[in-house]
């Protein structure tokens, strides 16, 4: 396969392949985070999990969450519709857990990720899924824009955008 | 063994502090992955599996049990984010993937501080 797609491209990737340019980024950011969260759900619900059952089956659940998205970022393909659905679950998860924690305190007695809208781990997991989705859809659109049969780059005035170095 | 964790906890801090600089400063410069940034990657990878093998062998010195957890989780986690990264960075040649170097150095340096912060409350 013969692809005219020069090597480094900082430009929205051609197909759905979601991890170039700052894919990659949002997957280290994620993965990290659903590394921390996985770490500490295990242990919670593993060591002492009576103390807060809401609160650490919500921890695995948001852990869950997590490492599925990150499958989906590093992935792309037909998994970008599955990591929108996973990111909109983060953004309404950190919404309603982060709202209900300062609402009814007494139903967290331990932290979970979303609790207080990730003041605990500095707002990333607020910010992350809106990242997340923009990017999600960035790769849609990349994906619409150039159909399947990849027409073969008029020479020249097709790249406005990227200066030849 | 014990007095070894606190010195070693700050010298990967250290490192990653350097990492996370020269990743930012490669990807300013959009500058690729070359030997001399793996080497340091290298080292704060040597750092965190020492880490480890000291951190496990002396878990007793933390004696709550929600403490220790949170301790050996993030020792368990800490190598493989240096790994990672350099590997995507390798796989992924862009100035993004260097980024991701960066941050992947600045939450080894936030994990490393807190696992002295853990350690230290225990005198």
């Amino acid at each position: 396969m013969a692809d005219p797609r020069p090597d480094r491209s900082p430009e929205a990737p051609r197909d759905r392949r979601a991890l170039g340019g700052p894919g990659v980024l949002l997957v280290v950011v994620y993965g990290v985070l659903a590394l921390a969260a996985t770490g500490r759900s295990v242990l919670q619900i593993s060591e002492y999990f009576d103390r807060a059952p809401l609160a650490y089956l919500l921890s695995a659940f948001a852990a869950v969450v997590y490492v599925l998205a990150t499958w989906c970022l590093a992935r792309g393909g037909s998994w970008v519709r599955v990591g929108i659905v996973a990111c909109a679950v983060e953004l309404v998860g950190v919404l309603v857990v982060g709202l209900a924690s300062y609402l009814v305190p007494s139903a967290f007695p331990d932290k979970t990720v979303w609790s207080h809208l990730g003041a605990g781990y500095g707002y990333v997991p607020l910010v992350l899924p809106v990242l997340g989705l923009l990017w999600f859809r960035r790769v849609e659109r990349g994906a619409r824009a150039v159909p399947a049969t990849h027409p073969a780059p008029s020479s020249g005035d097709e790249g406005t955008a990227a200066s030849p170095e | 063994m014990a007095g070894v964790i606190a010195p070693l906890t700050y010298v990967v801090v250290g490192l990653a502090v350097v990492l996370c600089v020269a990743a930012v400063w490669y990807a300013v410069r959009d500058r690729l992955i070359d030997d001399r940034l793996l080497v340091v990657a290298a080292l704060v990878e040597v750092g965190l599996l020492a880490l480890l093998v000291a951190g496990l062998a002396d878990l007793g010195h933390i004696t709550d049990d929600a403490e220790k957890a949170t301790f050996v989780a993030y020792l368990v986690s800490l190598p493989v984010i240096p790994v990672g990264t350099s590997f995507l960075a390798i796989k992924e040649k862009s100035r993004w993937a260097m980024g991701s170097i960066a941050v992947g150095a600045f939450a080894v340096g936030v994990m490393a501080a807190r696992l002295a912060q853990i350690w230290m409350s225990y005198g």
